[in-house]
């Protein structure tokens, strides 16, 4: 029993070598009257990859849509507490949903490509930020394709409807929509939860490269997955953050009894 | 065990056949109808039917009702698809889940089941009757009076289905685009009204096959006209109406033009339909 981690549920021990890029604080989450996440305080550090496991319903997937304050389009969602971007609060209501949404780009468990072309697939997003002449934009979207390792596949049918993609295809299309509006931090939810291996395989070597210049936040069900791509890895519970350390320490030598059963499969 | 199995089947087959005989007893009367339909209006289809108007009766045609009926339901869907269609977009993605948007729902259904007459009537006294007084009699019943009573047969639907089919939208392509800072009003109209194009775009042409066909909105709006007429504030011949008039008449030559004229209905509802299914056919549900 390490006694440093038991009392640093948040995680803080150990980060410093990195800045905090988000910091969360005493967060509570409700649907409605259910409580769905408890006074959750995490440091998720900048420029790595943070893996969030845990079985389902225990509030991973709740607690990245707080980030970027998806969750506020249903109603009867409300969340309480502090998640610092920058030390800015996101929650406070003053904090423009425009200016989060550019700095925060998400992911989603299945590939939403829009009803569009591959090109405006990507250039959508860009043109309600930014005011770009052709060619810049052609530039732009060039480079989020590239980087989302998909520019080869579909460099000569940039006029041709997403949807004709392939299901791994659409989703590094969706992360390439992301990534064009030049966010500061990329949230992934599940990315490789409707892929096949192979296609997995591509996302998480794309998670990889990504980490050089973003902060990456990732909710997989896969602990390998969890494993292989992440730095550090949070370990949730009931609506509760049980432990929050490095990856390997998580996975080899965890500090508290419930992420050892969940990491050993006894339970979730 | 062998007498569940038995009886299991003995209810499917039993099943099977009731519900196989109410698909061909409905089969068979729209088989009959377009038969009937065929029969009686193809003998009477002839150049004249296009070419003359109704004033010279029996020795005349349908130009007018065609070209009353054509400019009408044109005019009724310019007014009711776009009203229509951001009403059911209101419904869709601002009135959800809410009191408001379940009332509207409910108010449109009603507007839905209205008896035609009574639309007929309605436009009549807030329509026909001021066009009346503010014009000294000059204006009064007129094709455009007509075309709003046309619209407020064609706009529940056109609602009902935008609604429904903005609905059918998978809420991940909201999440998608919202989570990339676009406004919900840009949201909607060109990310989820694209997604739905197809479903959009069927429920107007299902509206215009419906409100082609009615005739009691138009009896006391826009009345009908013996003459050709292009002006939206002159009194219009339609088809309905024409072939409504015509089959009153005793006189079997006026029974067989409105044959054709409901021929040429019929032929016009089954184009649309036929167009609708031929578009979309590959994709009748919004985006996967």
């Amino acid at each position: 029993m390490n006694d440093i981690a038991a009392n640093d549920p948040a995680g803080m021990a150990g980060v410093l070598p990195a800045q905090t890029k988000i910091a969360v604080r005493g967060l509570d989450f409700f649907y409605g009257g259910a409580r769905a996440l408890k006074e959750i305080s995490m440091a998720i550090p900048e420029k790595q990859v943070t893996a969030i496991i845990g079985p389902s319903g225990c509030g991973k997937s709740t607690l990245l849509r707080v980030f970027n304050r998806i969750y506020a389009i249903y109603p009867g969602l409300r969340a309480s507490g502090e998640v610092l971007l920058d030390g800015e609060n996101v929650l406070d209501p003053s904090y423009s949903m425009n200016r989060l949404r550019s700095k925060v780009g998400m992911v989603f468990q299945k590939p939403v490509p829009f009803p569009m072309t591959i090109f405006e697939n990507v250039a959508y997003g860009i043109r309600h930020h930014e005011k770009l002449s052709k060619a810049d934009m052609e530039v732009r979207v060039e480079q989020a394709l590239r980087r989302a390792a998909l520019w080869d596949e579909v460099k000569d049918k940039l006029k041709r409807s997403a949807l004709g993609l392939s299901g791994g295809q659409q989703q590094r299309l969706c992360i390439a929509r992301g990534i064009a509006l030049k966010p500061e931090v990329l949230l992934l939810d599940e990315p490789t939860s409707a892929l096949d291996p192979i296609a997995t395989g591509r996302i998480e070597q794309l998670v990889e490269e990504l980490k050089r210049d973003y902060t990456i936040v990732i909710v997989t069900h896969n602990m390998q997955q969890a494993a292989r791509v992440s730095d550090r890895t949070a370990f949730m519970y009931m609506g509760e953050l049980i432990e929050f350390d490095a990856t390997e320490k998580i996975f080899t030598k965890p500090s508290k009894k419930q992420t050892e059963d969940y990491i050993t499969g006894r339970f979730g | 065990m062998a007498a569940v199995h038995t009886r299991r089947r003995v209810v499917n087959v039993v099943a099977l056949t009731l519900s196989g005989c109410a698909t061909l007893l409905g089969l068979v009367f729209l088989a009959w109808i377009l038969w009937v339909t065929l029969k009686n209006g193809l003998g009477a289809i002839d150049w004249k039917l296009f070419s003359k108007i109704t004033a010279y009766a029996d020795q005349g045609g349908l130009s007018n009702a065609i070209v009353g009926s054509l400019v009408m339901d044109a005019i009724a869907l310019l007014i009711c698809a776009p009203v229509g269609v951001l009403a059911g977009a209101f419904l869709a993605e601002y009135a959800h889940r809410s009191k408001l948007g379940a009332t509207i729902r409910f108010l449109n259904d009603i507007l839905l089941s209205a008896p035609s007459i009574v639309l007929g009537l309605f436009v009549y006294v807030i329509v026909v009757l001021p066009m009346s007084n503010l014009t000294h009699g000059a204006v009064s019943f007129s094709g455009l009076a007509g075309s709003i009573a046309l619209a407020l047969i064609g706009l529940p639907v056109i609602v009902r289905t935008t609604d429904e089919m903005l609905q059918l939208v998978p809420g991940t392509l909201r999440e998608a685009a919202l989570s990339l800072g676009i406004p919900q009003w840009k949201m909607t109209v060109q990310v989820l009204m694209r997604a739905a194009t197809s479903g959009i775009v069927t429920g107007v042409l299902l509206a215009l096959a419906r409100l082609a066909g009615e005739t009691a909105p138009l009896l006391f709006t826009a009345f009908g006209n013996n003459f050709m007429a292009w002006h939206p504030l002159d009194k219009m011949e339609s088809l309905p109406v024409a072939i409504y008039q015509y089959t009153n008449d005793p006189n079997p030559a006026l029974h067989a033009i409105a044959w054709a004229g409901a021929l040429l209905i019929t032929l016009f509802v089954l184009t649309l339909s036929l167009l609708t299914r031929l578009l979309f056919s590959r994709k009748k549900v919004p985006h996967e």
